[in-house]
């Protein structure tokens, strides 16, 4: 990964990060001294071990080292505030959904808030699904901060993933990426006909979405005929073979190189990942009754346990 | 004769903070024909985009006929003064067949149906695309026939001004002509044309003034001749002059002019 | 010299197309030459550099006669890998030729292709970087460099896998003139190198013109012309009936000769250069 800075070439700025399909990554960054597939594992263990936990508390200890290796690994927190709106609407729906369609137990106590009814279990447990969801999101905007599409590539290879899949993985990324600037001439292209989508109803605004897809999907159509020209100028056959007989080799990935560093980092991931879900599935210990924050606000309201 | 559109002291910087354009000034008349040229990132497809409304600027204004293209909900009325054909005519055809594809501009902007039709009719008829393919999915044409329904979709609207990005790009020499001489008639009809393209030969040939932006300012606007006369400021945005041109530079100390735009220019001059 | 390409009779039409693409090609293409193809559209050129390359017929359904042989194995019967080997291509749309996150997984896929060990892949992505002058981009996506520069890592990954054959079917064509320039260069250092065999399709005949050994017309599906460079333009009125421009500085040098300010036997110029020395002989003798 390079460390010299991108200057710009109108303004002379330098680049703090570079621009990905989904997302920013820092220039210089002390996560790039770790191999890819490390990075990957690190996403695996973020992003699934929430699922074992269902204290809040434990959750939001998680979210913290999640912004806290964000800070370590100089990604511009400026670049996060893109998430907020997503962080605000899931809270908002997953609230608003138990409040008015708490489900129907009997064991659930009623309290009432506001002159509303409403019941503290399924609150509680929205809450603590709440804080299992963000902690998986930001375990995903942190492996999607600090790797490019071709570090997901390697690492994905590095963990046994076949070439092919690789390769369709990679294809898919980057069509989306086209896809993406074409959609965004097509709008212009529909503006310049005199298209006002502030001045539209909500319904006509769905129905235009479905009329981008018509030209998308001509130019697409057109374009996936040239590539699959260009493989077959490269060699590409889908069978891996080569024209020496020789096995395929993996250039990309030979550049890079495990490190202790790296042995390291995966032997506690893998070790914490184990011994909480070992804990959980054997013994319960994360189960949502033991929150302190449950215990506390159920003895506060004479909630029987 | 009153200016189409006016442009005073344009600035424009894209939403992510990089600045795009500086100061711009131009006047752009009825019935003229001009060439925008410079290199890729000089900003001309930016400024071109400041002309009908779809970009807004940051500092300065653009004025099309007395509306400023500043103001909230004014597409409707500025397309209807400025049309864009874009280079692929892909990005611009989402309608299930050429007739609902031109009609689509009118339809638009609020026009009865009985309107409506008589401008599809009229806009395909200028275009040049007849009536047995109205009902065909533009998918199916081939090239130089979408980029006419384009054209012709923008057409239906009867704007006064038209810019064409890149009206000749992967054509031939006989498409390039076509393409070419309809702008020209359309110029004829009344129309102000404003191309953007990198073939100078096609400048040479058609337009007859030409702004030349290089890194987001306004190096040179006037007549054709006049701006390839200026090799040395041209180099600064990497446009070299038609090749013929270039002879005739090369060779001013032997008496030949500075100036000639076509093959046809110098034999004469030579004769001399 | 040896032949790279020989068509035998080759006819070809398109699955769903009413007449044919390519209606009857005998063409001979020598070793090591530098072929400029030129014509009107949808008069057969990309038809003609396809059956070269094999995408007729692997790629495409239609209806094949004659034969094209490159260096004596007959393009009908070869597979991918075969064909990839002697012949690379580099098609006009730079996005659509990037298919990688960056420039050097772009380089090495090729090679990988080809079966080559990690040493040989790094010395060929070196080598053709170089050519190429896109040094510094190897670490670059897709979309922090312009199409340009797209097209220069297009023509580096085919350099990578050298094959003796060459083709660019309009590569410049969606490119900015300053682009345009350096693919040229490029052009330039592989003819003055003179290992590989380079067919190219274009309609900027102004840049292709000094540079070609040979001169192919296309029209109607049929070799319409095929003289070295100089013979070819020496018609210029034929040409423009069939949809070819020539340089300016050649049209003009023609009617010189014409007129009789220059001798007939004057080696028509291709490029500015040329043109200019033309001329300046013509004023001298006045």
């Amino acid at each position: 990964m390079t460390t010299e800075a991108t200057v710009h070439p109108t303004t002379g700025r330098v680049a703090k990060s570079r621009k990905t399909l989904l997302g920013y990554v820092p220039m210089i960054s002390p996560f790039y001294a770790y191999h890819p597939a490390t990075r990957l594992i690190l996403f695996l263990f973020l992003g699934v071990i929430p699922l074992f936990i269902f204290i809040p508390e434990v959750n939001m200890l998680l979210l913290l080292v999640n912004l806290a290796l964000l800070r370590w690994g100089r990604i511009d927190i400026k670049r996060l505030k893109m998430y907020m709106p997503v962080i605000f609407t899931v809270a908002i729906f997953m609230f608003t959904v138990v409040i008015l369609a708490p489900g129907n137990d009997p064991r659930y106590t009623p309290l009432d808030l506001f002159g509303k009814t409403i019941y503290y279990q399924p609150v509680f447990f929205t809450f603590g699904a709440y804080w299992r969801l963000i902690a998986m999101l930001f375990g995903t905007i942190l492996y999607f901060s600090t790797n490019r599409e071709r570090d997901l590539l390697v690492g994905l290879r590095a963990l046994r993933l076949p070439f092919v899949a690789s390769y369709v993985v990679g294809l898919s990324i980057r069509s989306s990426g086209m896809f993406m600037e074409d959609f965004r001439t097509i709008r212009e292209a529909e503006q310049a006909r005199g298209l006002d989508t502030k001045a539209m109803r909500f319904s006509d605004q769905v129905k235009l979405y479905m009329m981008y897809l018509i030209p998308l999907f001509s130019i697409a159509l057109r374009r996936a005929d040239e590539i699959s020209n260009a493989l077959f100028a490269r060699g590409y056959t889908l069978t891996g073979r080569t024209s020496t007989g020789e096995p395929r080799q993996d250039y990309i990935r030979s550049i890079y190189s495990y490190s202790k560093r790296d042995y390291v980092a995966i032997a506690i991931m893998v070790g914490i990942f184990v011994v909480t879900a070992l804990a959980q599935i054997l013994f319960g210990v994360f189960a949502i009754e033991n929150s302190p924050l449950n215990i506390y606000l159920r003895q506060a309201l004479g909630i029987p346990f | 004769m009153k200016n189409l559109i006016t442009v005073q002291e344009l600035d424009f910087v894209y939403p992510d903070g990089t600045p795009a354009l500086f100061d711009i000034n131009l006047e752009v008349g009825e019935k003229e024909f001009i060439a925008l040229i410079g290199q890729n990132g000089s900003g001309k497809t930016t400024f071109s985009k400041c002309l009908n409304g779809l970009f807004k600027p940051t500092k300065g204004n653009v004025f099309v006929d007395d509306l400023d293209t500043r103001d909230k909900g004014i597409i409707k009325q500025l397309v209807t003064k400025v049309g864009y054909v874009f280079q692929n005519p892909d990005h611009q055809l989402f309608n299930r067949n050429v007739w609902s594809e031109i009609a689509y501009g009118p339809k638009n902007i609020g026009l009865s149906k009985d309107d409506v039709k008589e401008r599809v009719i009229e806009a395909a008829q200028v275009a040049g695309v007849h009536e047995g393919i109205f009902d065909t999915h533009p998918y199916f044409l081939d090239k130089g026939l979408r980029q006419r329904v384009a054209i012709a979709s923008i057409l239906a609207m009867r704007p006064k001004t038209i810019i064409v990005d890149e009206p000749t790009t992967g054509q031939d020499v006989r498409q390039s002509i076509e393409v070419m001489n309809f702008l020209q008639h359309l110029r004829e009809e009344g129309h102000t044309i404003i191309i953007i393209t990198h073939e100078m030969r096609i400048v040479a040939d058609y337009a007859e003034r030409t702004v030349v932006l290089g890194q987001g300012r306004k190096l040179l606007d006037g007549p054709t001749r006049e701006i390839f006369a200026q090799p040395d400021i041209l180099e600064q945005t990497f446009v070299e002059p038609p090749q013929i041109t270039q002879l005739g530079q090369a060779l001013v100390k032997k008496g030949l002019p500075n100036d000639v735009l076509t093959v046809e220019e110098m034999k004469a001059a030579f004769k001399k | 010299m040896e032949a790279a390409v020989v068509f035998k009779d080759l006819e070809w039409r398109y699955e769903h197309r009413k007449s044919f693409a390519l209606n009857g090609i005998n063409l001979e293409i020598k070793k090591n030459d530098f072929i400029g193809v030129v014509g009107a559209n949808e008069h057969g050129k990309t038809t003609l550099v396809s059956a070269i390359s094999g995408l007729v017929p692997h790629s495409y359904n239609g209806i094949y006669k004659g034969s094209v042989d490159v260096f004596g194995e007959r393009v009908f019967d070869s597979d991918a890998l075969q064909l990839a080997t002697n012949v690379g291509i580099v098609f006009s749309d730079p996005e659509a030729q990037f298919t990688a996150m960056t420039v050097e997984e772009e380089l090495a896929f090729g090679l990988e292709n080809m079966g080559f060990d990690l040493s040989k892949i790094k010395e060929r992505i070196d080598w053709a970087a170089e050519i190429t002058l896109i040094q510094d981009l190897l670490d670059k996506s897709p979309y922090d460099i312009s199409g340009g520069q797209k097209q220069r890592v297009a023509i580096a990954c085919v350099l990578a896998m050298n094959p003796p054959i060459i083709i660019m079917d309009e590569p410049t064509s969606m490119i900015d003139p300053l682009g345009k320039n350096l693919i040229f260069d490029i052009l330039r250092r592989l003819k003055e190198a003179g290992e590989h065999t380079l067919i190219v399709v274009e309609h900027n005949v102004e840049q292709l013109a000094p540079l070609a050994d040979k001169m192919l017309l296309m029209y109607e599906g049929l070799v319409d012309r095929y003289l070295p460079t100089r013979e070819f333009f020496s018609d210029p009125d034929y040409l423009q009936n069939r949809g070819v421009l020539a340089p300016e500085s050649t049209e003009f040098s023609q009617w010189l000769i014409s007129e009789g300010a220059l001798p007939a036997i004057t080696d028509l110029p291709l490029d500015l250069a040329g043109g200019i020395e033309a001329t300046r002989q013509a004023l001298k003798k006045r």
